[in-house]
């Protein structure tokens, strides 16, 4: 279990995502408009035989359909830093050329990082080959046995299991859907931006990379909807004649709410920590019926991110406007109704909330 | 004591900055002198200068993700936690970081 810490597959994997985020989101949004406005995504640009839109649609899809190296480089890089770019980038190109996709490119990114460092650790050269290292013998050597490896061993079965996985989505019938998205929006609520959040979108990021964008918008509709919820709960329970939020609460309210329209969950947590079972519940109740509602009525956004803006990048955009009114609804509703009222004296005498013990496998002293 | 960090979180918009603004109000409630610099998406703000490195007691990085620029803190101090734990404890992280300055002496 230590060994398989101090990999730090998570901490390898995030970091590649954090790079990916901002390409699939301006990717996303160029073939959004593009395709929006009539254009095709080609595979190349003939001149004098495309219009601004196919341009548009050409550029979102070209980065889109990168994403598999992307993310192989990224991991590559977090793992063996410099010596692990190029290796990662001809890794994930043939995870690309195979067919292997994203769960290719997250798998040749790690044999990618690792193989690099193994050469670096166990092939030992005299000096005057020292410049050869990083120019010529770890690329080429990393990335014949990596590419190898990725062709001949895992190509294969990772492209059959993808499709397969693809496939079994896109036939969910409409029942299993509703659940689908039910769970999918109660682990994307529960802990406001979290572990659990961040895992599911590793998760439902993957299915998006192979054309699968139900799972992924359920997941971001709920993010942008929970902090709103929050919100609307403020002027339902006002409606009660109840006061569910201290002054202090109330204030950082004003800034969660606009933050939760862009898809910023994270403005609640100072609230969430004040009544963490009260507002996980309604979170989690909102979070389901928002996912439920936006898989079932096949809300698909072809942006991973950006609340409100990725509303004009869907098919149907008024379905993913009906699941976040849902989830907001709901949420806030639950909210207004389950969390007790605070008397003046409460709030009066606020105390510091006890906080967490830190547990020691979760803190690392070097 | 004087306390210098790093915060980092995954996408690199919001958990950055939230641990950045719990840590550097619970150091300076404990009366601590604290800097931590953010690694966001939009790049590093609020850089560490080498001298802040030099004189800091302990390094704490509270990152999700690979920091750049870890060299900085060679035969420093570190503590490193996830994000969410500076977010959830900023108090404790602290005391903790306090008890490890202490052992050290």
């Amino acid at each position: 279990m230590d060994k398989l810490k101090e990999l730090n597959i998570k901490g390898h994997l995030l970091t590649a995502i954090s790079f990916l985020i901002p390409i699939v989101c301006g990717a996303g949004f160029l073939i959004a408009i593009g395709m929006g406005f009539g254009g095709t995504f080609q595979d190349q640009l003939i001149q004098g035989e495309f219009s601004i839109w196919d341009t548009l649609a050409t550029m979102g899809g070209a980065g889109l359909g990168l994403l598999p190296v992307v993310i192989a480089t990224g991991i590559s890089y977090s793992i063996a830093e410099k010596p692990g770019i190029a290796p990662g980038f001809i890794i994930g190109l043939t995870a690309n050329a195979i067919g292997a996709g994203f769960i290719g490119g997250i798998l040749g990114g790690f044999l990618a990082g690792y193989l690099a460092i193994a050469i670096l650790k166990h092939i030992k050269v005299p000096k005057w080959a020292k410049g050869l290292m990083p120019t010529l013998i770890i690329p080429f050597f990393t990335s014949i046995i990596g590419g190898l490896i990725m062709v001949y061993v895992i190509g294969l079965p990772i492209a059959a299991f993808t499709s397969l996985l693809t496939n079994a989505l896109d036939s969910l019938g409409s029942s299993s859907l509703l659940m689908f998205g039910g769970v999918v929006g109660i682990l994307s609520g529960v802990d406001y931006g979290g572990p659990i959040n961040k895992t599911v979108f590793a998760f439902v990021l993957t299915m998006q990379a192979e054309g699968v964008n139900g799972p992924i918008t359920a997941l971001q509709l709920v993010n942008t909807a929970t902090p709103i919820g929050f919100g609307l709960a403020y002027f339902i329970a006002k409606l009660f004649r109840k006061n569910i939020y201290t002054p202090i609460e109330t204030e950082a309210l004003k800034s969660a709410v606009p933050m939760g329209f862009i898809n910023i969950v994270e403005g609640v947590i100072p609230i969430v920590m004040n009544n963490i079972v009260r507002c996980v519940i309604a979170t989690a109740i909102g979070g389901a019926a928002g996912g439920a509602v936006s898989m079932s009525l096949g809300a698909d956004a072809t942006v991973p991110f950006g609340g409100v803006l990725m509303l004009p990048t869907m098919t149907n955009p008024w379905s993913g406007v009906a699941a976040l009114l849902v989830n907001i609804l709901v949420t806030g509703l639950t909210l207004a109704l389950i969390m007790k009222n605070k008397t003046q004296e409460q709030i009066n005498l606020q105390t510091e909330v006890e906080e967490d013990d830190i547990d020691v496998n979760d803190i690392k002293i070097l | 004591m004087k306390i210098v960090g790093v915060a980092a979180c995954t996408v690199g918009i919001a958990h950055t900055y939230i641990a950045q603004e719990k840590l550097e109000n619970a150091g300076k409630k404990a009366g601590h002198e604290i800097s931590i610099e953010t690694q966001g998406t939009i790049g590093t703000e609020n850089k560490l200068t080498p001298q802040q490195i030099q004189e800091a007691d302990i390094i704490i990085l509270a990152a999700d993700v690979k920091i750049s620029g870890r060299d900085r803190f060679e035969g420093k101090r570190i503590i490193q936690v996830a994000t969410e734990i500076a977010v959830k404890s900023p108090n404790k992280l602290i005391e903790k970081a306090e008890e490890v300055v202490k052992q050290k002496q």
